[in-house]
């Protein structure tokens, strides 16, 4: 298992490397760059900008200093804002997405699998259709609808004593709970929508197999048999979401991050491609790249932890 | 007390005026009163006086040598104070320098205030400013934004590389004496020293700090405020600065800025009690929001055009004919009173209500009945060889955005419906648009265009031959002469009407097709003073604002 975790983890080197070269490129072919403003700029202080950002070198000389700097954990200057280098803009960003993402992952986790798996239980009964519904409502009705529905109701309808709303409407303040509330909830809805769907039916697939119809044969109590032989082997497609969860809620929850106006990774993804802030957009794939790379480890090896036959 | 105090600086500056004028015969006095948060005599202010601001983006910056954009130029005149500044009512008043004279059409003398401190408590120097503008200039600074350092003489060269800074026109006579020599006369100077670009920038702090001198806790500034906390994508937060000079005019202790670029949240921000003011509404809420908010909602034209860009070498529009036909059948009344319903001022020009430096130009057929707009405009595309049968067709090119598209699909109709004309719509992405349009490769396109600073030669520069602005491709030398010789001259009613004269015979030319003013809509809760609906040039300064007591 060590073995294999460290092939992993030198793999990640090529598949970073790969990823980089090939943005890099996309970046620079993308008609308009860094520098095209509705207020042109001169040649004078355009080649002066080239200059300043080395964009006046071969592209291949660009591509190795970016790789050197990056060696050294250095991600570049903001070619839009100025006075923040990318790394401190992931820096001060990544809290804000790890505060929202990493809680409502984990809620949404325990929510999704505890209602997929009643639902599946109880299939039929008033609580699997109520599970179906949420779950389609969660994955029909787009984050930007839920949010501001969530919104208008804790924010604006329900007011306090002091005429504010409940919850703010949005922004992220000083960071206090107040703040995280509706954008965890609205992840949370998402996630959980998505994974009580697929729990339910991995969870029905595995309760028809003969190893339930051999454990209820011997006479198991109901709960024994879901909790200790169908739980397992039923979240496997789970754990397989879940990487993909993990990176969306994490390092690109563009879509909660705008309705709530968060300064999180999603907010510097969508304003470094507009702005073709070449030196940001490569740092945000860098760190999706890297995240990605080690949720996809994560996966594989709760492959093995939950099925036995899988072996590294 | 404050109009009291009021009342004494008023007089102290025109006192300065009297002995000014009387010291130089050649000097051409400009001293205006000073201004400050006016607050009525009969306004109660509020215990706390804290005001919460939403910024349309993240700002770019808050080093005055790397502000390019309206709002980060907003947040940078409260931490910086350049020679003027503008007040809540939209003009130009004295900011460091106390007073201006223009001894020649090339020449602008400023005295600065001997109070005038760094937030450290330092005195601010004419040096200062000296520096500030050598940097802005360097070629290693790498500035984007230069068009209003490029008025100052040599500019231009020591940005191309072929000047040293130091050969800037500008120069501290004495520590409170700043003479700046401009590349051609500059009548607007006085405006363009308001912007934060062009405010003092303090030396020791860059040198200690480097790039990360406007952290809060190392930027040392001379405005109204100093930087307390900047969270990027989170907030600016600005407190009182005790060392500015006319601190004790200053109303607010705290503002907060709080960045949303989407229109949508800042609303319900808004509504939810977490601004006190919005820099925008959502489009296409106009009406159903001014019934809500009543007179919350504050409506006032700003320095800022819609306008269709055309190609003027494009075979398609080469003739002025074809160009003017397009222009003369849009309804321009019908488009801002049924389609943007945001206030919006329809223009026929490039100058727009507000601008300083010449009149607005209205055509003959502006005034005509529809009917015989569309039979003239007819005869002129049929002179220059179109016909039902050979029509007029091109490529209409904006950028993703919804306001656009319906604006887009109206000019066609009309262009469709009442000439014939095929006009393919191609919605592409903004930068993409951008790197185009300035390359030459769209036939016509939507654009916008707001002034750097409030005179019409701003405007005019989107039509003069080579100027970088120009996407138009228009070149009339009897323009320029006329824009030129307009400039060179020192009484105002002369340069104007030069200025009026240059307008009316570009656009005789058509150019572009003007279609309308922006108009800036905005939130305002009631209970913030100091938001004046003649704030064309949009600048407005938190000093001058004040919490009522509510």
């Amino acid at each position: 298992m060590l073995a294999y975790t460290l092939r992993r983890a030198l793999w990640a080197i090529p598949t970073v490397l790969a990823v980089i070269t090939v943005c890099y490129l996309l970046l620079h072919l993308t008609p308009g760059g860094p520098f095209d403003t509705e207020k042109q700029l001169s040649a004078a202080v355009l080649q002066n900008l080239n200059a300043k950002y080395h964009l006046d070198e071969p592209l291949w000389r660009q591509y190795l200093r970016y790789l050197a700097a990056l060696l050294h954990g250095d991600l570049g200057p903001s070619f839009r804002y100025n006075d923040w280098t990318v790394n401190d803009l992931i820096r001060k960003a990544l809290p804000v997405s790890l505060g929202i993402g990493g809680i409502s992952v984990p809620i949404a986790c325990v929510l999704g699998i505890g209602f997929g798996t009643l639902a599946a239980v109880r299939r039929g009964s008033l609580i699997d259709h109520g599970v179906m519904v949420l779950g389609n409502v969660g994955n029909v009705v787009p984050p930007f609808v839920i949010g501001p529905v969530l919104v208008w109701v804790f924010a604006i309808l329900l007011r306090g004593a002091h005429g504010h709303g409940w919850l703010p409407a949005g922004g992220w303040g000083d960071g206090a709970w107040q703040y995280r509330v509706l954008p965890i909830a609205l992840l949370t809805v998402i996630n959980m929508a998505t994974i009580a769907r697929v729990m339910r039916g991995s969870m029905i697939e595995v309760l028809g197999g003969n190893f339930i119809r051999t454990a209820r044969a011997k006479g198991l109590p109901a709960h024994t048999i879901v909790l200790r032989h169908a739980l397992k082997p039923a979240l496997m497609p789970v754990v397989s979401l879940l990487g993909s969860v993990c990176i969306s809620s994490i390092t690109a929850a563009i879509v909660t991050e705008s309705v709530f106006a968060l300064p999180g990774l999603g907010q510097l993804i969508v304003n470094g491609a507009i702005n073709r802030d070449y030196t940001l957009v490569l740092g945000l794939v860098v760190l999706t790249t890297v995240v990605a790379v080690l949720f996809n480890l994560l996966v594989d090896l709760a492959y093995a932890w939950l099925d036995p036959r899988i072996r590294y | 007390m404050n109009l009291k105090l009021n009342l004494t600086r008023v007089c102290s500056a025109r006192l300065s005026a009297t002995v000014l004028g009387a010291l130089s015969a050649l000097a051409v006095a400009s001293i205006h009163a000073a201004a400050v948060a006016a607050v009525p005599a009969n306004v109660a202010l509020a215990a706390q006086q804290e005001l919460t601001r939403h910024a349309d983006i993240e700002v770019e910056s808050l080093d005055p040598a790397h502000i390019e954009s309206v709002m980060a130029n907003q947040i940078g005149v409260d931490l910086f104070e350049g020679l003027t500044r503008i007040d809540a009512a939209g003009n130009v008043v004295p900011g460091v320098a106390q007073s201006w004279t223009r001894p020649a059409a090339d020449t602008w003398v400023f005295k600065l205030r001997r109070d005038a401190r760094w937030s450290d408590g330092q005195p601010l120097t004419a040096a200062d400013f000296v520096y500030a503008w050598q940097r802005l200039v360097d070629p290693k600074t790498g500035s984007k934004y230069t068009i209003l350092v490029e008025c100052v003489k040599n500019a231009k060269a020591i940005l191309a590389g072929k000047a040293a800074p130091a050969e800037l026109g500008v120069r501290a006579v004495d520590p409170y004496t700043l003479e700046v020599k401009t590349e051609t006369p500059a009548a607007f100077f006085a405006e363009v020293v308001s912007k934060a670009d062009m405010a003092p920038v303090n030396r020791a702090a860059i040198a200690k700090y480097g790039d990360a001198w406007t952290r809060p806790g190392n930027l040392v500034g001379n405005g109204a405020y100093v930087l307390a906390d900047w969270q990027p994508n989170n907030h600016i937060v600005l407190a009182k600065n005790d060392k500015y000079w006319d601190a004790h005019d200053v109303a607010i202790t705290k503002v907060t800025y709080l960045p949303i670029e989407s229109d949508e949240t800042s609303l319900r921000m808004y509504q939810g009690g977490q601004f006190d003011f919005t820099y925008r509404i959502p489009s296409g809420l106009f009406t159903p929001l001014s019934k809500q908010f009543g007179a919350e909602l504050k409506v006032s034209p700003v320095l800022g055009t819609y306008y269709y860009s055309i190609n003027n070498e494009d075979p398609a529009f080469k003739d002025k004919r074809v160009r003017q036909a397009l222009s003369m059948v849009i309804d321009r009344d019908l488009l801002t009173s049924r389609l943007t319903q945001a206030g919006e001022k329809p223009i026929y020009g490039l100058t727009v209500q507000g601008t300083k430096g010449a009149d607005l130009y209205l055509p003959d057929w502006a005034s005509w009945p529809m009917a015989k707009r569309v039979e003239y405009a007819r005869n002129l595309l049929k002179e220059a060889g179109y016909s039902d049968a050979k029509p007029l067709t091109f490529t209409f090119t904006y950028n993703t955005n919804d306001l656009h598209k319906k604006v887009a699909l109206f000019v066609t109709s009309e262009w469709r419906t009442k000439l014939g004309v095929n006009a393919k719509l191609e919605n592409i992405e903004y930068k993409v648009m951008l790197k185009q349009r300035h390359d030459g490769k769209l036939q016509m396109s939507r654009d916008g265009w707001y002034v750097d600073y409030n005179d019409a030669t701003s405007f005019l520069d989107l039509i003069r031959c080579n100027n970088v602005q120009n996407d138009q491709r228009y070149c009339n030398p009897k323009v320029d002469a006329l824009i030129d010789e307009g400039n060179r001259q020192l009484d105002d009613a002369k340069r104007a009407a030069l200025l009026t004269e240059a307008q009316a015979l570009a656009m005789a030319d058509t150019p572009m097709i003007p279609l309308f003013q922006y108009s800036g809509d905005r939130l305002v809760k009631s209970y913030v003073g100091g938001y004046a609906l003649t704030n064309y040039v949009d600048q407005r300064a938190t000093q001058d604002m004040y919490i009522i007591r509510h």
